[in-house]
């Protein structure tokens, strides 16, 4: 059975390593060690076979895309194949000389992370001492010509200090702010209880973003990402399996999202061996939970599995330990009481000062 | 908007011709799939046209004698990408 759809966008995760240790780091546990990652004319024919396939946009990400000292070639390389590209980057070791290059390059976006607005939790949840350059950065960036997003991911230590992350991008002039709550996999799952906002924290951060958007409209857009285990229907985890968005990791495996690696049973294939598109339309991990035909009750007979696609898969499995079942996010799930069970904590307890789990680098 | 102002597509947006998809137009997070005289519009929104110029240009290109016409349809569509902040005025 083939697809016709065609992906929207192209993650490509060039490398693993990062100067950065966050807390709650998307990248999955078991990281690809450096001396996989993939050569520049590798990258360049999957940027190529990517375009082909119908994708517009490419987001260079990682780890820190800037450690690759090809960056400047793979961006050259994704302009020649007509793609949109984002640079997302913590900003460590980016110097002006290199954003200008990137810039005469082709790049058209760049979106800046930011652990905090006071320095010293940023550097907390980072491990690293990177706030301060980063706040430099933003004042280069933004004298650019390229759009501009700040990145800012919140949770339970830092959702208080909401409005003085507000207050520094529209200092910093970024275009676009995007107020992420942490989602639950990868090095965030380590971390979950310290990171797991309460419902006040949760409906202080709604009504400011509502109030924040009105306030800035035409002058600054926002974008929130909710935590979704405080949702009453699961998030539509990447548009749906396999159906607007691909993943190529630093060596060159290709996965529906950033976390299916946890998934047991599936094989990945890898684009120095299979023709990207083959990957898309045929492979067997897209094809596993594309479409209806793997729903379980209640989704299969639900009229919002046209909307959420039965919701995450990772989520499914990290929680419930099947990654078939519904979302258990979903209030109609069998299994919604474990995610009660974990937000019930999180607003009952006291959580002690945090003892981080920090990401490692691979190899 | 009037006549002197100069709308500009937003940093961080770009048109483009897929070979396979037509005129799209690219934004950070997005894509806007444009058809008819869309991407006559935005082509004409370098920073070096003012609105007068590019209604005038799109009235000559289409054979279209109704001025008002032209522009308030071109005022339509630049407005709504204005409040998207795709368009921005100079």
């Amino acid at each position: 059975m083939g697809v016709t759809v065609r992906p929207q966008a192209l993650i490509a995760e060039i490398t693993h390593r990062c100067p950065l240790h966050c807390v709650y780091c998307s990248n999955p546990l078991a990281m690809q060690p450096r001396g996989d990652e993939m050569a520049t004319d590798v990258w360049t024919r999957v940027f190529r076979e990517a375009a082909e396939l119908g994708v517009l946009h490419v987001h260079l990400t990682g780890g820190e895309p800037v450690l690759r000292p090809d960056l400047e070639q793979l961006v050259r390389a994704a302009r020649a194949a007509n793609l949109y590209i984002n640079l997302i980057t913590s900003g460590i070791g980016l110097g002006e000389q290199k954003l200008d290059a990137l810039i005469d390059a082709g790049l058209d976006h760049l979106q800046l992370s930011f652990q905090d607005a006071e320095e010293e939790p940023a550097n907390e949840f980072a491990g690293a001492r990177a706030h301060a350059r980063k706040l430099a950065l933003a004042e280069v960036v933004r004298a650019r010509q390229i759009g501009f997003t700040l990145n800012a991911v919140v949770h339970r230590q830092n959702l208080d200090r909401l409005e003085a992350i507000v207050a520094m991008a529209e200092r910093l002039g970024v275009d676009r702010l995007e107020i992420a709550n942490v989602q639950y996999y990868g090095w965030a799952i380590e971390n979950r209880e310290k990171l797991m906002p309460t419902r006040r924290q949760l409906d202080a951060c709604v009504a400011a973003v509502e109030m924040h958007r009105k306030r800035l409209k035409g002058r600054m857009r926002i974008d929130f990402v909710p935590p979704d285990y405080y949702a009453r229907y699961p998030k539509a985890c990447m548009g749906g399996w396999g159906r607007s968005l691909l993943l190529v990791d630093p060596a060159g495996f290709v996965l529906p999202c950033h976390a299916a690696g946890v998934i047991p049973g599936l094989a990945f294939d890898n684009v120095q061996a299979r023709p990207l598109r083959w990957i898309w339309q045929e492979s067997p991990a897209f094809q596993r939970f594309r479409g209806e035909d793997w729903m379980p009750e209640p989704c299969r007979s639900c009229d919002r599995r046209h909307e959420d696609f039965g919701g995450c898969r990772c989520q499914a499995l990290l929680l419930t330990g099947n990654a078939s079942a519904t979302d258990p996010v979903c209030s109609l799930s069998p299994d919604r009481n474990l995610v009660d069970a974990v937000i019930d904590r999180a607003n009952a307890a006291v959580v002690a000062a945090p003892n981080w789990v920090y990401r490692i680098d691979p190899a | 908007m009037t006549a002197t102002n100069i709308p500009r597509l937003a940093r961080g947006c770009r048109l483009s011709e897929d070979p396979a998809q037509g005129w799209v137009l690219l934004i950070p997070e997005g894509v806007l799939r444009l058809s008819g005289p869309g991407p006559r519009i935005l082509q004409r929104c370098d920073g070096s046209r003012t609105f007068g110029d590019i209604v005038r240009e799109l009235g000559d290109e289409f054979a279209v004698a109704d001025a008002a016409l032209v522009e308030a349809e071109t005022s339509a569509f630049l407005e709504r990408l204005i409040a998207r902040r795709i368009v921005v005025l100079e």
